[in-house]
């Protein structure tokens, strides 16, 4: 029992990194119904930014962080104007499509910044952690909740209490109406997609200073986690996105665990199976794809 | 007030709208019929700057805003409640009214807040559903909440797009009764209907659409009813 804790611990810990991550796509997601696979390549090049400055400079941890975050924001920003605001909303593949090529060219880059393929990553703590009663808790584990817990309400307030937040939500459920009110889709997407590379910039930092290393592979991790977390929750749910990462994370641990390291992956894989099989629309989000199908039914 | 001259507008390659000119005065509803297809929603879109005619002006009050941006004809004055009412289903009632006042609301919060217990004045079936999601109204609640939202940006002209599509006689009339509640107010209506005999009752002008040209315009009792009813359903050919 003890064990059992102890791993579900340990799980919802990365899960809840991996929850910023499927908040990231759900974000991009839902203000316009593509999926940007190369979000997790941008947190990747980010990532290879902030560990050059540490390799080639020797920067402190904060540095580190604060060059991650950024540089996942610059390339957020490129990969939307080359990817989605140059192609028309009713061309989704197109922009998958082109997302997938940028992806290779994010690549790339890394490579030819850092040409090795793994790179040393700044931890956060150099402490260990603690022990409370038969349980420890590594610090990082204990840092990356709490900032993921402080990205959270601050996401929460930004939707639901700002003009920003409104905008956004209304454009998600239905663009047209939402252009209808005087606010320019266009606009708020190119935010969104800020926003979302903010959120999964601090994600990639928190996930990498707890493995302490980044390769090039990085990118397709990321975009593995956070799709299967979101269609885990649901599409296009921010809650959803919230418990399909943190579920992902505890299966993970727990397979892991009591399984072997070899069955991390299946365990996650054929739980997701069995909840697209059950609930094809994720545990969370009936909602949006019973929504998009009646807009399509009245047109 | 508002003046439409000439106005083409297209689809690619097709003319939707090939030439219309109207106008609606100051203070009155003026009434758009005509059949499937005549362009009736084009006209609205293209009046609202949602969709940037290929020739030809939009004015109001002599001030130019052909093919600008949406937000720009709304600070003009103009405002849309679209076909299919539109409301955001996963918000609640009183956030589609917020969000009806979106372009003023960093800058004019009381404003806003006055204007939503207005609207709940106005509309008390909405007050009763405030914190409700707009998804779970009636297809008439969701019609008001669709007009009240409209009317957050504090418009002077309201253009409405098949109010009474899909929705129960009953419901009809309450819409109807709205109209023209609004209109004693002041605020200048265009209204787009299928539904000839209400909408005649309430305009005082309307112009028949046809493959995207005005067949006539004037007042109603300037020709039978039947004869225009004939006409907005069927088109010219039929008359």
């Amino acid at each position: 029992m003890a064990d059992f804790i102890q791993t579900t611990f340990d799980g919802i810990s990365i899960g809840s990194a991996y929850a910023l991550i499927a908040l990231g796509f759900t974000l991009i997601f839902g203000v316009m119904r593509r999926i940007n696979l190369s979000y997790g390549p941008s947190i990747m090049l980010g990532a290879f930014a902030g560990t050059w400055i540490f390799v080639t400079l020797g920067a402190q941890p904060w540095q580190v962080a604060a060059v991650t975050i950024v540089g996942t924001v610059l390339v957020g920003m490129y990969v939307e104007r080359l990817c989605f605001w140059a192609i028309r909303r009713d061309a989704a593949v197109a922009s998958m499509v082109s997302s997938f090529v940028i992806w290779m060219q994010l690549e790339e880059v890394a490579t030819i910044l850092l040409p090795g393929r793994t790179y040393p990553f700044p931890e956060l703590f150099s402490a260990g952690g603690f022990e409370a009663g038969p349980y420890f808790f590594r610090m990082e584990h204990v840092a990356t909740l709490a900032v993921v817990a402080i990205v959270l309400v601050l996401l929460r307030l930004l939707l639901f209490r700002t003009r920003f937040g409104l905008a956004l939500r209304a454009v998600s459920e239905d663009p047209a109406a939402a252009a209808y009110m005087g606010i320019r889709p266009n606009q708020v997407t190119f935010r969104a997609f800020v926003l979302a590379s903010l959120i999964g910039g601090v994600a990639g930092y928190l996930l990498l200073a707890s493995d302490q290393q980044v390769t090039p592979y990085f990118g397709l991790w990321a975009t593995f986690k956070g799709l299967i977390a979101m269609m885990l929750g649901g599409m296009g749910s921010f809650r959803g996105a919230v418990v399909g990462g943190l579920l992902l994370g505890v299966i993970e641990a727990q397979t892991q665990w009591y399984l072997g390291n070899a069955f991390k992956d299946l365990g996650a894989y054929l739980v997701l199976f069995l909840v697209l099989v059950l609930r094809p629309g994720g545990l969370l989000g009936q909602g949006i794809v019973e929504r998009d199908a009646q807009a399509f039914r009245r047109i | 007030m508002l003046e439409v001259r000439d106005l083409v507008t297209a689809y690619g390659a097709i003319e939707a709208l090939k030439g219309v000119t109207l106008s609606a005065s100051q203070g009155e509803i003026t009434c758009i019929l005509g059949p499937n297809g005549a362009g009736k929603t084009t006209l609205m879109y293209s009046i609202a700057c949602i969709l940037k005619p290929v020739s030809g002006s939009v004015t109001v009050d002599g001030t130019e805003i052909t093919g600008t941006s949406a937000p720009h004809a709304l600070g003009h004055g103009i405002a849309l409640v679209p076909e299919n009412r539109l409301v955001f289903h996963s918000m609640s009632v009183e956030e589609n009214l917020v969000a009806g006042a979106y372009r003023r609301l960093s800058t004019d919060r009381r404003g806003v807040r006055e204007d939503i217990e207005n609207a709940f004045v106005r509309f008390p079936a909405l007050k009763e559903r405030r914190e409700q999601m707009a998804g779970t109204l009636s297809g008439g609640e969701q019609q008001m909440l669709a007009v009240a939202r409209a009317m957050m940006s504090r418009p002077r002209i309201l253009m409405m797009d098949e109010p009474s599509l899909g929705l129960a006689p009953l419901v009809v009339a309450e819409i109807f009764s709205i109209i023209r509640q609004l209109n004693d107010d002041g605020v200048t209506i265009v209204l787009v209907e299928q539904n000839a005999h209400m909408a005649l009752q309430i305009a005082h002008r309307f112009c028949l659409l046809d493959q995207g040209r005005v067949a006539f315009s004037g007042a109603p009792g300037e020709i039978g009813e039947d004869d225009v009813i004939q006409r907005a359903y069927l088109g010219s050919r039929a008359a």
